[in-house]
């Protein structure tokens, strides 16, 4: 299945490599790139609004002279009905008014908000032949009524007139500044504030683009830790700094991978070498009955009946079979199989394990009991692996208990789709301080040479591949039980696919 | 004439079958058992002069029978059937005082041999391969 695919793929490389570029150098220029594009905006933005404030308050001051010079007119025309001085001032004040107006008229027009060019021109110019008129005549005419009201009417319709649009002409100029004003001085404010929980947002989406990765990376490294060698997958949609860090755990993850198999492989012969004496205890009782059986058909031929030659020959043919089903127990579990995930009779393994080991227990004078309850449920695993795992839980009873010991291997199956083996055994028992470590590869508390200490951290390495757990209890000088735990049917597969999961659900 | 007393154990049947004629025809008185706890009770009832017991057997294993053999009678010839001979094994059997030792798979011949042998040390004359 998934896990023991010795056979490194390119898929998984090609997943993390196929993904285009994105990486973190390029998203904290982007960043930095976001906040100048917009501090470019903003400062040309002001730029603008105060070059437009500064036209403004020079049409407002246009419109102020001119206004100043109507006024002035005005004041001189007063003088005049009431003592017949300053015409002459009058006409000149007008006249500045004329020419400013006159002067800026294109400016006016293009820069000051729209103002009613017709009627003031005209209001003006009346104003001023108004004035005009009065030039010919003198005072003592003037002061005959008919002539003076009309006149004394028009001028002071038409100033007014031009009073009043011209003043409001400027304190509209003025309203429009004072708005632009303050506007300039809200905008940067608001972009302050904008910018902080833009710099805040920014900020957080980094570091957690930072984070993440790194969080993922120590999940890898636990799960790694645990014996789940399967390779990281992309999460990510893009690839960035930490794909070649993925890239890289999994050529590690290949390497181990390798490396976990060939010592699964040389514990097994490890196994095989400690068995030998039962083994060949085992073998030789069928060899010898095939041989006396042999050699009395020899020697006494012609004294034997019929039915006895029948007999012997049928003793040998079976002691043959049973040499050969030792032979083939043995074999099967050395022989160097792909890994596979099948499903498997679990009674039936244990069986055949405790056969393994029955003849060395013998040797040992010790008894193996086997308590496995009838029709367990199937599980999906590997063979190999598995029986390897109970043997070599068989085997390191067998060391620890004497002669007279006894080992126990009891199966049975429990609620929450689990399976449950336990190999306990009434010897030394472990002590607390190195229980914890016992998993632990290298651990060892055999003398150099008789142990490798990998026995039981590569058992280990073999049940968490299957989902499963292995745990030990003991007490010194009593006993140590191992109970191995696990899942069948529907936990079984969704506990394979647990260990995917964090990659599939983050991405 | 007196002949030699001999018990054969293993717990395997066809050994048992296959031997104990060819001891009879030696001369031999043979008792068979397959259960050493059984082979146990019955050199207590009553001392053999040649024991062959195979030496890995459930419950009751090839040390105790000759360490059993040794204590009812002295003189008594125990030949030792093993499947896989260690040193160690050889060492505690000859030290505790074992004629011989026969490893798996071996002819009747060999055997006949070891017996006649610990019968002619045993005093018994007349019993020889024919």
């Amino acid at each position: 299945m998934w896990f023991f695919n010795s056979t490194p793929t390119h898929d998984e490389r090609d997943d993390l490599l196929g993904r285009p570029s994105f990486n973190f150098r390029l998203q904290i220029i982007l960043g930095f790139f976001t906040f100048f594009i917009l501090s470019v905006v903003i400062t040309i933005g002001a730029m603008l609004t105060i070059s437009r404030i500064e036209r403004k308050i020079e049409t407002v001051s246009t419109w102020e002279r001119f206004l100043y010079n109507i006024e002035q007119a005005r004041r001189w025309e007063k003088n005049y009905f009431l003592y017949g001085t300053n015409l002459d001032d009058a006409l000149e004040s007008t006249a500045n008014a004329q020419a400013i107006l006159n002067e800026n008229l294109h400016y006016l027009e293009q820069m000051s908000i729209p103002w009613p060019k017709e009627e003031l021109m005209r209001d003006l110019a009346l104003y001023q032949s108004s004035l005009k008129m009065l030039a010919p005549i003198s005072l003592q005419e003037f002061n005959t009524a008919d002539g003076r009201m009309a006149v004394e009417a028009d001028l002071r319709r038409y100033g007014a007139q031009v009073v009043t649009e011209a003043a409001a002409l400027a304190a509209k100029e003025h309203e429009l500044i004072a708005k632009w004003l303050n506007i300039v001085q809200k905008v940067p404010v608001y972009f302050l504030i904008f910018l902080f929980f833009l710099m805040i947002y920014v900020a957080r989406f980094l570091s957690l683009r930072f984070m993440q990765p790194l969080k993922q990376l120590v999940q890898h490294t636990q799960r790694i830790a645990k014996g789940d060698f399967t390779p990281v997958k992309p999460a990510r949609k893009y690839r960035d700094e930490f794909t070649t860090v993925e890239v890289a755990i999994n050529r590690m993850l290949r390497e181990l991978e390798s490396r976990q198999n060939s010592l699964i492989e040389s514990h097994k012969l490890r196994a095989v070498g400690i068995l030998t004496a039962g083994v060949a205890h085992e073998l030789n009782n069928p060899l010898n009955n095939i041989m006396l059986s042999a050699h009395s058909l020899l020697e006494e031929y012609d004294e034997l009946s019929k039915d006895e030659h029948t007999e012997m020959i049928t003793d040998i043919i079976q002691e043959t079979d049973r040499s050969r089903a030792i032979v083939h127990n043995l074999l099967d579990f050395t022989r160097e199989n792909k890994s596979v995930m099948q499903p498997l009779d679990l009674s039936l393994l244990l069986n055949e394990t405790a056969k393994l080991a029955f003849n060395q227990a013998r040797v040992r004078g010790v008894a193996i009991q086997l308590d496995i309850e009838p029709e367990l449920p199937a599980i999906r695993g590997d063979r190999q692996q598995l029986k390897q795992v109970f043997l070599n839980l068989v085997l390191n009873a067998l060391d620890a208990v004497n002669k007279g010991g006894r080992i126990q291997l009891k199966a049975r199956k429990q609620p929450n789709h689990r399976i449950i083996v336990e190999v306990e055994d009434n010897g030394c028992g472990i002590p607390p301080e190195v229980l914890p470590n016992i998993f632990d590869p290298f651990f060892t508390t055999k003398p150099v040479g008789k142990g490798t200490g990998l026995g039981l951290s590569v058992s280990h390495g073999i049940i968490s591949n299957h989902g499963g757990r292995i745990e030990v209890a003991s007490e010194q000088g009593r006993y140590s039980r191992f109970t191995v735990t696990l899942p069948w049917g529907a936990t079984q597969t969704a506990a394979t696919s647990d260990q995917r999961q964090p990659q599939e659900g983050a991405s | 004439m007196k002949r030699p007393t001999v018990l054969l154990i293993d717990d395997e049947p066809i050994v048992g079958q296959r031997l104990k004629g060819t001891l009879e025809k030696l001369g031999c008185e043979v008792d068979v058992f397959q259960d050493p706890g059984k082979a146990l009770d019955r050199i207590r009832e009553k001392g053999f002069d040649i024991i062959v017991t195979d030496v890995m057997m459930p419950d009751v294993n090839g040390i105790q029978i000759l360490e059993a053999a040794k204590a009812v009678n002295a003189d008594a010839k125990v030949i030792i059937i093993t499947g896989f001979a260690t040193s160690d094994l050889a060492r505690e059997c000859m030290e505790k005082g074992a004629f011989d030792m026969i490893a798996k798979p071996f002819k009747p011949s060999d055997l006949r041999s070891m017996v006649v042998r610990a019968a002619t040390e045993m005093g018994f004359t007349d019993i020889q391969e024919r």
